[in-house]
């Protein structure tokens, strides 16, 4: 860890602002309650994912950012709970298609409206920079509960939205 | 009562929708753009009331299409409302440098919007 990024951030801030950033993102944009859960609620609900869901997909949604430290935030979610967060951003009856590209475009949006809010939060005055979001649909046989840390890997929360599993991780460049 | 235009300018089809509705809803018209370039087309072919820029698009970003606004007669004095994601908060600062007249921060929460965009060009 650079020394910036050390004199920012302790595994407790780390965890509580991008909780903070989770919630205020949910509750602002979404109107939607942030419930943080553990690998075995994880595990259950991406598991009862697949079976209540014609959208058993699961979307990543990758931010970078360069400034005071360099890294990137990642959300992985099911397909389901992004057509979800898009229909209600845009205020669309929850049903509705979405053309790939719409629901790509708003799932972004989100991760990029988290990374945000969580970077506001790790560094009063420090500077960052955001670049565009790229989302990409994970591979049918990828499993969301198996996949390993990563040696880069800063911190790592799963939370639920709408009864839906997500996780979050941050990624130092 | 001629309707005010507002020129909104994002690379993302969801922010432009959410804005879009918004301010359509307060009887605003309003014109899209989806990057820089494109805005200061729509800017001048328009003649929009207000202008409100996200900083990062591609081509041009929010920064440098504020810069060349100011330069051309046509739009130099129309106001323009920077749109950042929280975390970039030396964009406010470079915002201004650049001539913006006020800015919103992502997630954008409507009724904030709507007074900058009235106290800039009223209802």
């Amino acid at each position: 860890m650079s020394s910036a990024k050390s004199q920012l951030l302790t595994p407790t801030d780390l965890h509580d602002t991008l909780q903070a950033a989770l919630i205020e993102v949910g509750e602002n944009a979404y109107f939607v309650f942030v419930e943080p859960c553990d690998a075995g609620a994880f595990a259950t609900l991406a598991e009862q994912e697949r079976d209540k869901s014609s959208r058993p997909g699961w979307l990543m949604a990758s931010v970078r950012f360069t400034g005071a430290f360099s890294g990137s935030v990642e959300i992985v979610l099911p397909e389901r709970l992004g057509h979800w967060l898009v229909t209600s951003l845009l205020g669309m009856p929850p049903e509705e298609d979405l053309p790939e590209t719409q629901m790509f475009d708003g799932v972004g949006e989100f991760a990029n409206m988290v990374c945000g809010a969580w970077l506001s939060r790790v560094g009063d005055q420090a500077l960052f920079e955001l670049k565009m979001p790229a989302v990409t649909r994970m591979a049918s046989e990828w499993n969301p509960v198996g996949e390993g840390r990563g040696r880069e890997e800063l911190m790592c929360r799963m939370v639920s939205l709408n009864d839906s599993p997500m996780r979050i991780r941050v990624r130092a460049q | 009562m001629t309707r005010k235009k507002i020129l909104l300018a994002d690379d993302s089809a969801t922010a432009l929708t959410m804005e879009r509705t918004l301010l359509s809803r307060s009887d605003y018209d309003v014109v899209v753009a989806r990057d820089g370039r494109e805005a200061i087309k729509q800017a001048v072919d328009e003649n929009p009331d207000l202008i409100i820029l996200d900083v990062v698009m591609p081509n041009m970003d929010g920064f440098e299409a504020c810069r060349e606004l100011r330069k051309l007669e046509p739009t130099r004095d129309i106001p323009v409302i920077m749109v950042t994601t929280r975390g970039e908060g030396h964009h406010v600062e470079n915002g201004f440098e650049v001539g913006c007249n006020d800015y919103v921060t992502k997630p954008i929460n409507g009724p904030e919007l709507l007074s900058k965009v009235r106290n800039l060009i009223g209802e």
